[in-house]
């Protein structure tokens, strides 16, 4: 069953975005990821405009990450201050990337940069995860030694230490610069305008490696900024540019958070070393796709577009 | 002087003289005159639209041996920017802009047989019928110029290029459904009789579309007549757009709430299961 997507402006099956919506929130809702960074690419391949699938995508991710940073509040398990400044970059950044965005849907070149970004960002977590994955696989069938994995880097004074405006973090129990918090705040900020992602998985380890942030209060922390600047971003796409398709939203919701439920149930019970490598195949598959896209030769040489610089088909 | 009454005769009967196409056949006795009308003349858009079809038909006074019936549909003109692909460190980048205006987002045109047969180039580029002929202009890059004497001729500084930019909007649009051109597309039925059917697809741009019924007779039309159709978004199409254009601050709030309340909601009935 065709259904007309009013700011889309394209008809798309409806069955087929409520399976898409369950199925990449069952993954998300399994590996603890947004999902945007898969939704947004596929929801661009079926014929939706990348402005309208990259606004709408911010707004389902508003959907996906309020059950779980409402959990982690009631659990505590955040660090409110670091959210709240982080949260502050992310406010500049959204509102610098919603600008970024409209200028170069001005000047044409919007669906090269939301490619080349997921290129580069789909690659090196892709690549990061299936090294990880196949490495901790190999371990596993070699039955070699099961003692700890290699530690991380031992703690040594970095250029972070060094920069001024030091403020203190009592829950996660460190003093260190504004400069890093409000910069990787920002940076995500500009991801979910430009992006459609809400950006967890370049903060988690952002705020794990660069930040030392102790991991109990990562995830709870990252969620509460997610939850804060997609919705910023979901407002601000709407009131500026006018891509946020609300039919397909919904309809994106109502398959992210039943699959999300579903998916953090099953998270619990599997094994997730094969999964976490088929996710990680999945994610380089989007991947060498867009790529691809980018350097084949294009089915036309030329674009149409409205003067607005919004394509036309 | 009955020859010249004729002529008037025929000339006060057409009922869009388009464009001035004064070329009215002298041994004409019968006057000729078009009447049209639609299957729909409002096409709605809902969330169940994929594409509309609708019969143009109508009937011909006057109609004589070798005439033959031009069907052109013309939608909302629009401003365009038209972007030529260049490899760019290896990567295909969007390059060298040509703004088009006033280009139709629909255009159709449907005929007895194939223009060419019947219709005389210049009375074709006049009206604007058919691919070849429809108007694509560019004006930031063109100027008039008097050539070979006659004046007003535009020339673009593009040269040959601007061609390339011509087909790709007419290639793009075609690839859509957007600009269809269907040669045996106008059937007669009998005795001046007409009908042709006409497709919009999916992607149909909304606004006012005006149908143009071209009688040619002698490689000229002798006659013509406009009917319009409207295509607009209804029911929670119109109001999902509207709303997002007329209210987008408070549109974004909804739409935040909206997926507060999903989340939320799926999250509390989850728990207690």
């Amino acid at each position: 069953m065709d259904i007309y997507l009013p700011i889309a402006e394209v008809s798309v099956n409806l069955f087929l975005i409520l399976a898409l919506g369950l199925g990449v929130g069952f993954l998300s809702g399994m590996f603890g990821v947004g999902g945007g960074f898969l939704m947004t690419p596929i929801l661009i391949f079926i014929g939706i405009p990348p402005p309208v699938a990259v606004a709408t995508q911010t707004n389902q991710i508003v959907a996906s990450s309020a059950s779980g940073a409402i959990a982690h509040f009631r659990r505590k398990s955040l660090d409110l201050k670091m959210g709240l400044y982080l949260l502050a970059g992310g406010v500049l950044g959204s509102i610098g990337g919603v600008q970024i965005f409209a200028f170069l849907q001005a000047t044409g070149q919007i669906n090269l940069v939301i490619s080349l970004c997921y290129v580069g960002f789909l690659g090196v977590i892709g690549g990061l995860m299936f090294i990880e994955s196949a490495g901790a696989l190999w371990r596993r069938y070699r039955q070699g030694k099961t003692g700890t994995p290699p530690k991380p880097r031992r703690r040594r004074r970095g250029l972070i230490d060094t920069m001024p405006f030091k403020v203190r973090f009592p829950v996660s129990g460190l003093y260190i610069s504004l400069i890093p918090v409000i910069g990787i705040g920002a940076m995500v900020g500009i991801l979910a305008a430009l992006m459609g992602v809400g950006g967890g998985f370049i903060m988690v380890p952002a705020m794990i490696y660069i930040l030392r942030m102790p991991t109990s209060v990562v995830i709870g922390t990252s969620l509460f900024q997610i939850l804060f600047v997609t919705a910023l971003t979901t407002f601000l796409q709407a009131s500026q540019n006018q891509t946020v398709d609300l039919v397909l939203a919904v309809l994106l919701i109502v398959g992210g958070v039943i699959g999300a439920q579903f998916g953090a149930r099953a998270g619990q019970r599997i094994r997730a070393e094969e999964l976490r490598a088929a996710l990680a195949l999945m994610v380089l598959a989007v991947c060498i796709k867009l790529a691809f896209d980018l350097v084949s030769d294009p089915a036309d040489m030329f674009e149409l577009m409205e003067m607005s610089g919004r394509p036309t088909s | 002087m009955m020859r010249a009454l004729h002529g008037l005769l025929a000339g006060l009967l057409w009922l869009a003289p388009a464009g001035g196409a004064l070329a009215a056949p002298e041994d004409e006795i019968q006057p000729v005159g078009i009447i049209a009308a639609l299957t729909q003349e409002v096409v709605e858009i809902r969330s169940n639209f994929t594409g509309a079809d609708f019969l143009v038909y109508g009937a011909v006074t006057g109609l004589a041996e070798g005439d033959d019936i031009v069907i052109v549909v013309r939608g909302p003109q629009e401003d365009l920017r038209v972007m030529r692909k260049i490899r760019t460190f290896g990567i295909w980048v969007n390059r060298a802009p040509i703004a088009f205006e006033n280009i139709y987002s629909y255009y159709a045109v449907a005929s007895t047989r194939s223009l060419s047969q019947f219709a005389t180039f210049s009375s074709l580029r006049r009206e604007g019928i058919g691919m070849e002929h429809l108007r694509l202009s560019a004006p930031a890059h063109e100027r008039e110029e008097t050539r070979f004497g006659v004046g007003g001729v535009v020339v673009t500084e593009l040269g040959a290029e601007i061609v390339d930019y011509r087909r790709a909007i007419v290639r793009n649009r075609a690839r859509d459904g957007l600009y269809v051109e269907s040669p045996g597309g106008v059937d007669i039925i009998d005795g001046g009789l007409f009908r042709a059917a006409v497709r919009l697809p999916p992607v149909t741009p909304v606004g006012e579309y005006a149908l143009d019924i071209y009688l040619f007779r002698d490689g000229v039309p002798v006659a013509s007549r406009r009917t319009t159709l409207q295509v607009r978004k209804a029911g929670l199409e119109q109001a999902v757009y509207d709303f997002a254009h007329n209210h987008a601050p408070l549109y974004g709030i909804v739409a935040v709430l909206i997926a507060l309340a999903a989340g939320w909601g799926a999250a509390e009935v989850f728990r207690r299961r």
